[in-house]
């Protein structure tokens, strides 16, 4: 029960941060850009999913990328609260906002309940996955997550791994794009498939226990 | 449980050796010394906020990392840190939502109770991003105190502020000491500290190389003369000042000090009495070679 008041504290600072940061709107740009996409021959899916994984990365981004809000991190954890509780709280103010804006997206562009499903699928596992990346390194690491998921995220695995130097680096690149959070994975959860699921339900709680274990490490900056 | 709201015990490592020191419970405990002498991170141990590699800190005999001694344990940073987007009142709202629990005041409760200790009342509504320098070391005070925190570590509160900011905080925290909350200040302003610390320890490279009631490091009397020209050279135990000379007195009488002065042929216009500062005794501790 504490644990879950204290995640609803840290969720409660979404609205002011919605209206009085540059978030909200950002959120609403993003969701017409892809629209307009959606209009222009996107389709559904990828707009659902690409409105549910960069809404997330923005998320993220507001919700713990600045310098002040990582060192305001480091003050809460002076008030009877826990890094777990923190990092739950921030990562749903992440992944909520996106994930209404993939609902939104898909009401829009021609309702589905898969696509839907898939778009608040990748906003949950990009949101974990960006929230470790900004409270590891701040809005720079955002601001690649969201043009790598922009970009390369849409586009298929294996003209990706194609691109890379044969070897280790063929190896790593695949790697890479088979375990980490990536739209090609999470088309499958508008099929139902388990794996794709369980693949998001899997990087959003990964996510959730690094992002722990790094605002942990934020109580110890002075 | 014990008498002593925070105690801290052989603390060494990270830049300590082997740091002791006890706080009563409405005692107000400031901790000098120049940059790099371990204040921070003596409060920052004592906040449970990192573990030292040797020796501990304890509120009122808990350990410090407990989650019973979180709850009566507050902190202020050195530079504080809130969300700028939040204005005070919702920052206040966000550490009172942790602290409100069953049987506990409710959460608006704690955060206009924090509002009105720290003098914030009438800024309830201003943005975090847009308070000024005192303000932001207020809301700072607000949320260590908040929830009836019976130990506060404040980091530089009271440095750098107006005269006017300093004096009220001061007295702020005065009022919070006389009903019971036990305060150790960091500071390395120490114009601050005459009105409101009861006791001082001096810390030197990581060590309490002084401590001791803030009356009796005070006590000491120095001898100032003013002179019509610059001595060549002071006698023995005067230093040069820009009017003068001067020197502590020591145990021996003015009439003897100036005797000296007489001695030396000095043109003595004026002379006067005054207590050491803390300022000097913080020098004296620096300058003195290391045991």
């Amino acid at each position: 029960m504490q644990f879950l008041r204290r995640v609803h504290a840290e969720w409660l600072l979404v609205r002011p941060r919605l209206v009085r940061t540059r978030f909200g709107i950002s959120l609403l740009v993003l969701g017409a850009a892809l629209l307009w996409l959606g209009s222009r021959g996107l389709d559904p899916l990828a707009v659902s999913l690409q409105a549910g994984a960069l809404g997330a990365v923005l998320g993220a981004a507001f919700a713990a990328g600045a310098d002040a809000d990582r060192a305001a991190v480091a003050t809460a954890l002076t008030h009877p609260t826990t890094p777990l509780a923190v990092a739950t709280g921030r990562c749903l103010a992440a992944v909520v906002p996106a994930a209404a804006l993939a609902l939104a997206c898909t009401t829009a562009a021609g309702w589905h309940a898969g696509t839907a499903a898939a778009g608040i699928a990748a906003a949950a596992a990009v949101g974990s996955c960006a929230l470790v990346a900004v409270l590891a390194l701040g809005n720079g690491a955002a601001a690649a997550l969201f043009l790598f998921m922009a970009v390369a995220g849409a586009v298929d695995p294996e003209r990706l791994v194609g691109l890379a130097h044969p070897g280790v680096a063929r190896l790593a690149a695949a790697s890479a794009l088979e375990l980490g959070p990536a739209l090609w994975h999470y088309r499958d959860v508008a099929a139902g498939d388990l794996g794709a699921i369980l693949h998001a339900a899997a990087w959003s709680g990964l996510g959730v226990v690094l992002s722990s274990a790094l605002v942990s490490r934020l109580r110890r900056v002075r | 449980m014990t008498d002593y709201a925070l105690t801290v015990c052989e603390v060494s490592g990270r830049g300590l050796a082997g740091v002791s020191l006890a706080v009563l419970p409405g005692e107000i405990i400031a901790v000098v010394g120049p940059a790099g002498a371990g204040k921070s991170t003596l409060l920052h141990i004592a906040s449970g906020c990192v573990t030292p590699p040797a020796g501990e800190a304890r509120i009122y005999g808990m350990p410090v990392v407990s989650e019973a001694a979180r709850h009566l344990v507050g902190y202020a940073r050195e530079v504080p840190a809130f969300p700028p987007a939040l204005t005070v009142g919702e920052v206040l709202s966000y550490y009172a939502r942790l602290h409100a629990s069953n049987g506990r005041p409710t959460s608006r409760g704690l955060a206009r109770e924090a509002l009105e200790l720290a003098g914030l009342a009438a800024a309830g509504d201003l943005r975090v991003g847009t308070l000024s320098r005192a303000d932001l070391h207020r809301l700072a005070l607000a949320q260590a105190a908040l929830g009836g925190r019976r130990v506060l570590l404040l980091d530089e509160t009271l440095s750098g502020l107006d005269a006017v900011a300093r004096r009220d905080l001061s007295r702020r925290l005065a009022r919070l000491a006389s009903t019971g909350v036990a305060i150790l200040l960091a500071a390395r302003d120490l114009a601050a500290l005459d009105r409101v610390a009861g006791r001082v320890v001096v810390l030197r490279a990581g060590r309490v190389v002084r401590a001791g009631p803030l009356a009796a490091l005070l006590a000491e009397r120095v001898l100032e003369v003013i002179l019509d020209a610059p001595p060549p050279e002071p006698p023995p135990g005067f230093r040069v000042t820009a009017a003068g000379i001067e020197a502590p007195l020591a145990g021996r009488t003015v009439e003897a000090a100036l005797a000296l002065c007489r001695a030396h042929r000095l043109a003595v216009r004026a002379s006067r009495v005054r207590v050491k500062s803390l300022e000097e005794i913080v020098l004296e501790t620096h300058d003195a070679p290391a045991r």
